[in-house]
């Protein structure tokens, strides 16, 4: 564990150096980000020029909501957004032959190889979002509160993480997709909104099928008292299950593409 | 150190016919064919040789040292490097040895190849030490000094390659296969990368594995080859036993004052006659005495005598076969 978190640390500065070589991307990208979570704000307010509720969430609620997902996204784009298509590249290219001949497990070096630092930013920002819209709502969050919300949150990182990573393992049979991000990134955009405001089937597919809805709604919930033990376990077992899941297909892919490959 | 019994590779292919009918029809069914990609290949390779693995495109070569790296898992067989089995892919095993390939590289695009010197350095859990010791080494040995800093993406095709080869051999394996490491280069910087493969291995006697489509490395680098084609290993051996075998002949130029008028027949086979220069291919044994008689018996103006170029004794084994061996 220790050896791992040493090299993570490598992967980190290897990054760190590459970001630096881009200066300016940074400067753009840092604006970007800025703007990207003021129309956000922006279009929960037109929301509630018309209404005082959406989905059964009031206004301070959403804002709640939207930190959320800000932060989320930015923790995926971090980590998870720079590793996942390079797969694609990986397998089709044949560089991951030498992934595979390091000592190191190699789930861990796809996973974590790459990483956008800067993208922090929208971390930070996303929690600036979350504690205005908790002071909006004059509410402090308990010691517990923030708790589960840190429990849940990572869960729900984690949850992402074997999702995305199951469907960039089908890359092993089928390397002439392009870019299968683009279904993760479509399915993550639900999650935006409390899933109250989505109606009948939408709803169920959303908490159920394909839980976009529930990843960022839970944490939200916790950061505002309305958390409850249960839901907070089944979002931990469910996001370990779908680890485990994600693991075993990873190496059932190796497998076969150590059968297989030329 | 590597040990081969017996290795059988085959492999499903999808085998589909043209035209887009047909490429409907596999959606729903498809036909697969084997492919026997290596048959029976056995052989032993002791530590420290550097060992040419050649033979044309498809013939088995990347496949079976993809399998001695772990990489592939063989069909049937038995194969073991430094006690390890490949397939099984241990920590222990990785860090023994090393892969490069010449088309393929691992060193990162944006940022100087020191950075991928150091990531590996954690990843092979090297002690700072070492690490300084081997990479000191290794900068002397393939002249890295002012490439050390540079992105990689600004680096020449030999330079990154260069690179490649520090990349790899940081954890010191005492096991290294190479796979046509010298492509593409231009023939100062080959020559700099064989010099570089020589001098390491007889420094660390680092078991070698080369495949290479460039003779000039085999000769340069190799006392013994293996020739593999169509899955099959024709010939393990000497390259200069392999060149008896396969090229029984010298090629013999002389330029004559005056072309005299004899049989040529009687002396070798004749390649050329033009203007004063003849040039007959003689058998081995016969040369000494050929040239000899031409000295006493003519004026000469100049004699030469050659092995046939490596290429023509390579390509003759792969078309005609070395059954009789």
């Amino acid at each position: 564990m220790r050896r791992y978190v040493r090299i993570f640390r490598e992967f980190f500065r290897a990054c760190f150096v590459e970001e630096l070589e881009y200066r300016s991307e940074f400067l753009g990208n840092l604006v970007s980000s800025f703007f990207g979570i003021g129309i956000a704000i922006l279009t929960v307010n037109i929301f509630f020029y018309q209404t005082d509720q959406l989905g059964g969430w009031a206004y301070a609620d959403v804002l709640v909501l939207l930190g959320v997902f800000n932060t989320l996204r930015g923790m995926i784009d971090f980590a998870l957004r720079p590793n996942m298509p390079r797969l694609l590249e990986h397998v089709r290219r044949g560089t991951l032959d030498y992934i595979l001949t390091k000592p190191v497990d190699s789930m861990f070096y796809v996973s974590f190889r790459h990483l956008v630092f800067w993208r922090l930013i929208d971390v930070l920002l996303g929690l600036g979002v979350i504690g205005y819209g908790l002071m909006v709502k004059r509410y402090i969050p308990s010691l517990f509160d923030v708790l589960i919300f840190l429990i849940t949150i990572a869960a729900s990182f984690v949850l992402i993480y074997s999702l995305w990573m199951m469907l960039m393992t089908t890359s092993f049979w089928v390397i002439r997709i392009d870019d299968l991000s683009f279904i993760f990134d479509s399915f993550f955009e639900t999650a935006r909104f409390p899933v109250g405001m989505y109606r009948g089937w939408m709803r169920v597919v959303l908490t159920y099928v394909l839980p976009a809805a529930v990843i960022t709604n839970m944490p939200a919930l916790s950061l505002l008292g309305k958390w409850n033990m249960a839901t907070a376990l089944i979002a931990v077992s469910l996001a370990l299950v779908f680890l485990w899941l994600a693991r075993r297909f990873w190496r059932f892919a190796l497998r076969f593409y150590t059968s297989a490959s030329s | 150190m590597i040990h081969v019994k017996h290795l059988h590779k085959s492999f499903r292919v999808h085998a589909r016919q043209a035209g887009w009918l047909e490429a409907v029809r596999s959606l729903w069914r498809r036909e697969y064919r084997v492919v026997e990609a290596v048959k029976d290949i056995s052989f032993t390779i002791e530590k420290g040789e550097i060992v040419g693995f050649l033979g044309p495109n498809g013939a088995g070569k990347t496949t079976t040292m993809k399998m001695l790296a772990g990489l592939l898992h063989p069909t049937s067989g038995e194969i073991t490097v430094g006690g390890f089995v490949p397939f099984e892919q241990k920590a222990e095993f990785k860090k023994m040895m090393s892969l490069v390939m010449g088309q393929k590289s691992q060193l990162i695009w944006d940022i100087p190849p020191m950075e991928t010197f150091l990531v590996n350095k954690a990843i092979y859990e090297i002690d700072d030490r070492m690490f300084r010791e081997t990479l000191d080494e290794l900068v002397e040995l393939l002249e890295l000094a002012p490439l050390l800093d540079k992105p990689t993406r600004s680096l020449s095709l030999g330079q990154r390659m260069r690179c490649e080869l520090a990349a790899a051999l940081l954890h010191r394996p005492q096991v290294l296969f190479l796979d046509e490491p010298t492509i593409g280069l231009d023939v100062h910087t080959q020559e700099k990368v064989r010099r570089f493969i020589v001098d390491y291995n007889r420094e660390h006697e680092t078991t070698i594995l080369l495949t290479s489509h460039y003779m000039g490395d085999v000769t340069a680098l190799c006392d013994r080859v293996m020739i593999i084609n169509y899955g099959k290993l024709i010939y393990d051996g000497e390259l200069t036993v392999l060149t008896e075998k396969l090229a029984p002949y010298k090629r013999l130029e002389v330029r004559f004052a005056k072309v005299p008028d004899v049989r040529w027949e009687d002396y070798g086979e004749v390649v050329e006659i033009e203007d004063g220069n003849v040039a007959l291919r003689v058998a081995r044994e016969k040369v000494a005495e050929v040239s000899a008689h031409f000295l006493q018996h003519f004026h000469v103006h100049d004699i030469n005598i050659q092995d046939p170029p490596m290429e023509e004794v390579i390509t003759r084994a792969f078309q005609e076969g070395l059954h009789d061996s």
